[in-house]
């Protein structure tokens, strides 16, 4: 802890608690009009849904539909408008709309250009018939169509019995609940707790102070956002209370239109699915338990939001309070020149690298996908599902119907399993084929060196994709070169993509062609530097051949050796372009690694959150490898 | 070792070199081969029915049955290739200045200057080499698409290639500042030059070497890059010759070998000139940023 001025600490938590209370606030703000929205459009339904279940009424009873439409719209002071489509006679039953009635008389035939009625009127149909035969609520049984700021249309289907037969739509204007305004005693809490710091301040000092403010700046904002929920469930409880008396209201008035019909309010506070909200019963008593448990889950994401936003405020106060402010701005002006030279370069790596690699681990928690970009994330967010739905999928195989095992290609563990081996094997072979090359080519007296040189170097410059696309075309399996030798020598050909360890083979050969002469130019660099006395030395110590590579070339090429290794681990781990070229998986994602199942998760699936946990993992394991490495190679340290 | 073990061991290390060559040389003379054909397919002669040995062997020496420029003019008339190489050309070109300034000044500034975050903001750029792409692909591309709404815009692609290449040029120009001895700037510093003035009049003309390095590389990374292209550059007409080649040979559609062999012909040939010249200057570079790391 660095020393902290008293003035520091008060300021520091003065714009911590500032900055706490606008954002906090900001979201419970926000989560209030979300609140007064939703029940202006409640209200909006109960009252078309009364609609919808009077004229089933009347229409079962063979009543004049044109006429208790009317009289609805008279009394009903929120409705300005109803239109009855009946789907299986094709026909507007009733409509009070005066275009309606002037292009000729209800009941009539749907004209043409009226078609789209007829199909709201079956898609509800089809809708309700597919949430019935599947026992639960997942298609739209009420329709919103967006009409002007204060007046929304819905459109409801009309039952006859337990099926629907035709739509009613209802053009409502907004019953806007009355809610009462946002409460002080939350802030009042908030300057409380900086009161008592600065009360505080003149008992304690320095670090002693910083934590005393810390403690409070915790409890002040706590108690901020607990209150301020609080109060966001009263006004819930106070709509949901606005809605059940709207619905009393809307009973009276449709009661006094069409006496004798069977009317139930619960019926009315329906979902867009069409199930019951059961937030109140049918007396209008308001069922306190269905709401707080609808409260509850809001609640706790609310939880995690305001949690968030205060850890961001103990980072200012920090920051403020233990002097860094302070000190940041000095450096800067005493740093001026060096900072005004680093700082293109770094502002590029902030917005294009690290702000994408900040972003896209917030993304892994979340189920951002194409269709969903353009909402918040917070709205999206889902926790670690991501995360155990990749690593807990445990079942690389089944057991088939004839007690076969089949593989599932598409589990984490084959991929991640397959990657090692990619990896360890190409590395095996890069490092090999390029270590004896590059002893052969460090041979005394060797003829046409500097020619096998430079033609054993060419697949490194080559770009790889081409190179890719090239063995790709080698490996065809009608007319790829390969299958010709094979063909040559008598064999059959290979469809090489069609089953994994051919696939395999293939990108391997690919690979390990294009891999090895990066080894061979670090071996070769690192022989060459060898002292030859070293060699006579060993000779006249009696060594044989085997024992002066043991003992001598490969503990002195080893310091080159190994950065290298590790360089082409971490390439190969994710070298994307060969497999993404060359099998593109196949057969059915065997031979992807992780790095192109991400990609296809991403751009192939669209599914956004769920492949930036997929690459955090893989960033995951390229760390562990990198931290198990740096310990087991300890020996290069300090080069 | 005696002159007639060595002259023994050696038939053998030859034949093994040889070998080694031919698998080397086989898939470039074939790439030859099929842009020199004239021809899309795939095969270098017809073979009949129930072809002869002879004939088999023939269908696999890298050799055309005709010669032909054909896929070399039809690939720049009846293909946009052309366009496809512009644009890579325009990409890299901006690419390699951009990135070039940006390394020379951090670069710079990391070697002469002792401040607060030096060592955080060069072992940042070291660790952001481990983030694996397709983590910040995703950001990227809602942050360059869908926000900046610079989708098959030469911009994006150039924003990306330079911050791409920043923290390899910024260690490999550093090492190299690292190396001009500081009496020469503090001399200058005496005659009272700005360091503004020092950078550009002195430390640059001395570093010219490294700056071609660091040139060379950014201008490969982004003429060989074929990822980000591939998922920003969703016209046709925007593509770069990475993503325009694969196109040749990638889709569903008819399979234009003649056309992707040629294309890579003339795409590859001068980076694989300016490898082969400066390899060893890279190589350099590669191993000594990996040491430190």
């Amino acid at each position: 802890m660095q020393h902290s001025s008293t003035r520091q600490v008060l300021v520091g938590a003065l714009v911590a608690l500032a900055v706490g209370v606008l954002l906090i606030g900001g979201v419970l703000r926000v989560a209030r009009l979300t609140v007064v929205r939703g029940a202006t459009e409640q209200n909006a339904v109960v009252t078309a849904a009364s609609v919808s279940q009077v004229l089933a009424q009347v229409r079962a009873a063979d009543g004049d539909l044109q006429a208790v439409a009317r009289g609805l719209v008279d009394r009903l002071e929120d409705v300005d408008r109803i239109r009855v489509i009946d789907s299986g006679k094709r026909l507007l039953a009733a409509s009070t709309d005066a275009a309606d009635l002037t292009a000729g008389e209800v009941p009539r035939r749907l004209g043409r250009e009226e078609k789209a009625w007829f199909d709201q009127a079956k898609e509800l149909e089809a809708n309700h018939r597919t949430n019935i035969s599947e026992g639960n609520a997942r298609k739209d049984e009420i329709l919103r169509m967006a009409v002007a700021q204060s007046q929304l249309e819905l459109v409801l289907p009309l039952f006859a019995g337990d099926t629907v037969d035709g739509s009613v739509q209802v053009l409502t204007s907004a019953v806007v609940p009355r809610v009462p305004g946002p409460r002080l005693l939350p802030l009042a809490v908030v300057a409380g707790a900086f009161l008592v710091l600065v009360a505080l301040s003149v008992l304690l000092k320095g670090r002693w102070l910083f934590a005393g403010g810390l403690v409070l700046l915790v409890v002040g904002l706590w108690a901020f956002a607990a209150l301020g929920l609080a109060g966001l469930a009263a006004v819930r409880h106070d709509v949901e209370a606005a809605i059940a008396h709207h619905a009393l209201e809307v009973r009276d008035a449709v009661g006094l239109e069409a006496p004798g019909t069977t009317l139930d309010i619960t019926a009315w506070n329906v979902d867009r699915f069409g199930a019951p909200r059961g937030t109140f019963d049918r007396a209008g008593t308001v069922a306190t338990e269905t709401v707080d448990a609808g409260l509850a889950e809001g609640g706790r994401r609310f939880g995690q939001a305001a949690g968030l936003l205060g850890v961001f405020a103990l980072v200012i106060y920090y920051w403020v309070g233990a002097g860094w402010t302070v000190r940041t701005w000095q450096a800067l002006r005493k740093h001026h020149t060096a900072y005004g030279f680093v700082l293109p370069a770094m502002i590029g790596m902030i917005v294009l690298v690290f702000f994408p690699f900040a972003y896209g681990v917030v993304l892994s928690f979340t189920n951002q996908t194409l269709y969903n970009v353009n909402q918040p994330l917070y709205d999206l967010w889902v926790g670690i599902d991501n995360y155990i739905d990749i690593l807990s999928d445990v079942a690389v195989w089944h057991t088939g119907e004839d007690g076969s095992r089949i593989i599932n290609f598409q589990n984490f563990y084959w991929t991640l399993g397959f990657t090692i081996l990619w990896t360890v094997s190409n590395v095996s072979i890069g490092v090999s084929l390029g270590l004896i090359l590059a002893l052969i080519l460090n041979t005394k007296n060797l003829a046409f060196r500097p020619f096998y040189r430079i033609i054993l170097i060419l697949p490194w410059a080559v770009p790889n994709y081409i190179t890719a696309l090239i063995w790709k075309g080698m490996f065809h399996r009608q007319f790829g070169v390969i299958n010709q030798v094979i063909a040559m020598f008598g064999g059959e050909p290979i469809a090489w993509f069609d089953a994994w360890h051919t696939s395999f083979f293939a990108v391997l050969a690919t690979n390990a062609w294009l891999s090895f002469p990066f080894m061979m130019v670090v071996s070769l660099g690192a022989l060459q530097a060898i002292s030859s006395d070293l060699y006579e030395a060993a000779r006249v110590d009696g060594a044989s051949r085997w024992q002066q590579f043991w003992f001598v070339t490969l503990p002195s090429i080893k310091p080159a050796l190994v950065p290298a290794v590790i360089l082409s681990v971490v390439w190969t781990f994710n070298m994307f372009n060969i497999i993404y070229l060359v099998s593109q998986g196949e057969p059915a994602g065997a031979t992807e690694i992780l790095i192109t199942d991400a990609y296809k998760i991403a751009f192939e699936q669209y599914r956004y959150g769920y492949a930036a946990a997929y690459s955090v993992v893989i960033f995951l394991i390229l760390m562990i490898y990198g931290v198990w490495q740096n310990r087991v190679t300890r020996a290069t340290e300090g080069i | 070792m005696s002159n007639r073990n060595e002259t023994v061991g050696h038939v053998w290390l030859h034949l093994f070199l040889i070998i080694m060559v031919i698998v080397t040389v086989y898939p470039i003379l074939w790439v030859l081969t099929v842009a020199f054909s004239g021809q899309q397919e795939l095969m270098f002669v017809n073979l009949p029915a129930d072809p002869s040995l002879w004939q088999r062997i023939r269908a696999v020496m890298p050799w055309p049955e005709q010669m032909s420029l054909q896929n070399f003019l039809d690939v720049f008339s009846q293909q946009p290739f052309g366009r496809w190489l512009l644009n890579s050309a325009m990409v890299a070109v901006a690419t390699t200045i951009a990135g070039v300034f940006l390394a020379c000044t951090a670069g710079y500034a990391f070697s002469r200057f002792r401040f607060p975050g030096r060592r955080a903001g060069m072992m940042s750029f070291l660790i952001s080499q481990m983030f694996p792409g397709t983590l910040t692909l995703v950001p990227l591309y809602i942050i360059i698409v869908e926000w900046l709404h610079l989708g098959s815009n030469y911009l994006g692609l150039i924003m990306l290639y330079a911050t791409t290449a920043i923290p390899f040029c910024v260690w490999n120009l550093k090492g190299y500042f690292d190396t001009i001895p500081r009496e020469l700037e503090e001399s200058a510093l005496m005659d009272g030059a700005s360091p503004a003035v020092i950078f550009w009049k002195i430390i640059l003309p001395l570093s010219k070497p490294a700056v071609a390095v660091t040139a060379l590389f950014s201008f490969m990374t982004a003429w060989n890059e074929f990822v980000l292209a591939l998922t920003i550059m969703d016209k046709e007409n925007m593509y770069t010759a990475p993503v325009g080649l694969r196109f040749f040979v990638g889709g569903y559609a008819e399979q234009q070998w003649g056309y992707f062999a040629a294309g890579s012909i003339v795409a590859a040939l001068p980076v694989m000139i300016l490898f082969l010249v400066l390899q060893r200057y890279l190589i350099g570079g590669l191993t000594a940023g990996a040491v430190k790391g």
